[in-house]
């Protein structure tokens, strides 16, 4: 947007998801890491109501052509050693519609660090932190490369009219 | 062996990419899928029903459109929205019925115990597929490369660097003999979802507020991002005024009345224009610029974004995602990585033959921007050779079916009887990774 003041007009006009704890974090180098997670995480997000439980035994959940997606492959399956299975699948999935367990959950229960250091896993793949080049800037308003940090919340500016724009509207608000 | 398929048989194998973006699916020997369809349940705001998978595409009212994933950063979680999806592909595409059928699935790599259980569950136990086989997207796409370029360095050294940039994350995977060298492969935690994410929250920091508008945001991203190959003066043109300005884009929003989909606001009209209104003028410069589904709206009626430097900053960020305050490593020092993870005697053939795929290659420069950071890492004494695949996001899958149409495929199979007797871990240790 080159545009910045028209911008915010517009925006004004719009609710803003802000995540002050967000802002917080950054401010302090010791939770640094912290906040790169959670920048992550952020990255990283469905939109809204992505994980309200769906009623999956109900035929119009999910499936308009009925007729022609039924039935369940869940049906067809016979046998004890079977149902054991299927019993403990039912479980599950009602543990998950309370629930939803994330990727993070299921790794962190892994326990990838006991494994020993040769043997290839999901942690050890990690690219891991960069060697060379410093971090660059771009301004928290209109994008361009930024100089200037704000004294009050670490946010980036390229120049003064973008600075004023910060402190007016944007000042310790951090995006979801 | 107990499948009903003769040797070599090939109809009754289907085979799967099960990308955490799309889902491709199709059978053995085919040389494109059946179907690529979104990976996800999708619910629009006025519905009480979800939409399963390419449901999606047709549905109206896609503004605030709630989705649902199955996959999470690139691993399955949860087997019973999977379930969904799968069972219209078999069902409405594929028109097979699974327990007549062997599955060849692409896997993602690094497969947790907890996530390859539930993969293996879905496919034996929900499903009954007769057996299964799995590889990974850098063998697949591999073998795909080597099928396409027989005579190619890559194929008679059977060794390649595989870049997949996809939904969920960024691999680079070495691969040798045809096999993935798993000690070597390296991952960036960024793919095309962060990407849409990060668009989000630039455009909703600085114009609309379109957190909720992920379904949106990735069509802009597809249609408007480009990577840069020289970020200080594209800036410096995205900060220009008017005409001047020839990375601004304006890109209308759908609004479900007029609009089902957004578009790129159409370059001609928007130069018809000009003699009105100086800051209307736009001048489209990089990114494709697909014709408009409908005629041009008039004014005042469209809720329009213009986007200039969010084009390049949100690809920038597999390249340095540093910038964004993540504390990984960009691409180029990705591969970088990888390669020097292995003996040092396959390091001049890695380079020879570095392979793009997945979704994020689509991007235009990406190629080009990658080589422009990459050579400087690189020996000066090795050659550096950069090739895109020709289709970045079923290349994998086009290598699986080649693979599943192989007389091998029954010798790289788990049945579901051996399944059954041995469980998901025994199993696994025969596959093709
Ligand atoms: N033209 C395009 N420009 C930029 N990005 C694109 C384009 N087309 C598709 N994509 C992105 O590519 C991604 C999908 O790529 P792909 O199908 O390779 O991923 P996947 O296999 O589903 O995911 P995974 O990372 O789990 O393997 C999506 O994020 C999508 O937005
Ligand atoms: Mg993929
Ligand atoms: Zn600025
Ligand atoms: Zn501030």
């Amino acid at each position: 947007m080159d545009d910045g003041e028209s911008s915010a007009r517009r925006s004004s006009s719009r609710a803003r998801k802000v995540a002050p704890k967000m802002g917080a974090a950054l401010l302090d180098s010791n939770t640094r890491a912290q906040a790169a997670l959670a920048r992550l995480e952020a990255l990283e997000k469905d939109n809204a109501g992505a994980h309200e439980p769906i009623d999956l035994d109900d035929d119009d959940e999910a499936s308009p052509d009925e007729d022609e997606q039924r039935p369940h492959p869940k049906k067809q399956a016979k046998g004890s050693k079977r149902k054991t299975r299927q019993a403990k699948a039912l479980e599950r999935v009602a543990s998950i519609k309370k629930a939803p367990r994330s990727f993070l959950d299921l790794l962190q229960e892994a326990n990838l660090e006991a494994l020993p250091p040769n043997v290839p896993s999901y942690l050890r793949a990690a690219v891991g932190p960069p060697s060379v080049g410093a971090r660059r800037h771009f301004c928290s308003v209109c994008g361009y490369l930024a100089p200037y940090t704000c004294t009050v919340c670490g946010a980036r500016f390229c120049c003064s009219r973008c600075q004023t724009l910060h402190i007016d509207t944007r000042c310790q608000k951090f995006l979801a | 062996m107990v499948r009903t398929a003769g040797i070599g048989g090939t109809s009754s194998v289907v085979v799967l990419d099960n990308g955490g973006g799309f889902c491709k699916a199709g059978m053995a020997g085919q040389l494109e899928p059946t179907a690529v369809v979104p990976n996800c349940l999708a619910r629009p705001r006025s519905s009480k029903k979800w939409l399963v998978g390419d449901q999606l595409q047709e549905c109206d009212e896609i503004q605030a459109i709630a989705l649902r994933r199955p996959v999470d950063r690139g691993y399955l979680i949860s087997p019973e929205t999977e379930r969904e999806i799968w069972e219209r592909i078999f069902k409405i595409h594929l028109k097979i019925n699974p327990s007549d059928c062997g599955l060849m699935l692409v896997d993602p790599l690094f497969h947790l115990p907890s996530t390859q259980r539930v993969t293996d569950e879905l496919v034996f136990e929900d499903f009954g597929f007769q057996s299964l086989c799995v590889g990974n997207a850098p063998v697949f796409t591999h073998a795909y490369q080597a099928h396409k370029k027989p005579t190619s360095l890559l194929a008679r050294s059977k060794c390649s660097l595989v870049v997949d940039s996809g939904f969920s994350f960024t691999h680079a995977g070495p691969v040798f003999q045809n096999r993935v060298v798993s000690g070597a492969v390296k991952r960036i935690n960024l793919g095309g979802k962060a990407l849409t994410n990060y668009l989000k929250e630039l455009v909703s920091y600085r114009a609309w507020n379109v957190m909720d508008e992920t379904y949106i945001m990735e069509d802009v991203k597809e249609k408007l991002c480009f990577c840069s190959l020289d970020i200080v003066r594209d800036l410096t043109i995205a900060r220009k005024k008017g005409k001047e300005n020839s990375l601004q884009c304006k890109y209308v929003l759908p609004d479900g009345i007029k609009y089902m989909r957004g578009f790129v606001k159409d370059t001609s009209s928007a130069a018809l224009k000009a003699d009105d209104s100086e800051d209307d003028d736009v001048e489209i410069m990089g990114g494709s610029n697909p014709r408009p589904r409908r005629t041009m709206p008039e004014k005042q009626e469209e809720q329009e974004l213009t986007l200039t430097n969010e084009r390049f900053l949100v690809p920038e960020m597999l390249f340095h995602p540093v910038d964004l305050g993540m504390n990984e490593a960009g691409l180029a020092e990705c591969i970088v990585r990888a390669v020097t993870a292995c003996d040092s005697y396959l390091h001049p053939l890695l380079y020879s033959s570095v392979v793009l795929t997945g979704g994020n290659t689509l991007l235009p420069g990406f190629k080009e921007r990658l080589e422009l950071e990459l050579r400087p890492l690189v020996p000066d004494e090795f050659d550096l050779h950069v090739d895109l695949v020709d289709s970045p996001i079923v290349a994998a899958w086009k290598g699986a079916s080649l693979m599943a149409a192989s007389p091998d495929f029954q010798g790289w199979s788990v049945t579901k009887a051996e399944y059954e007797e041995d469980g998901t871990l025994r199993c696994r240790q025969r596959f093709l990774h």
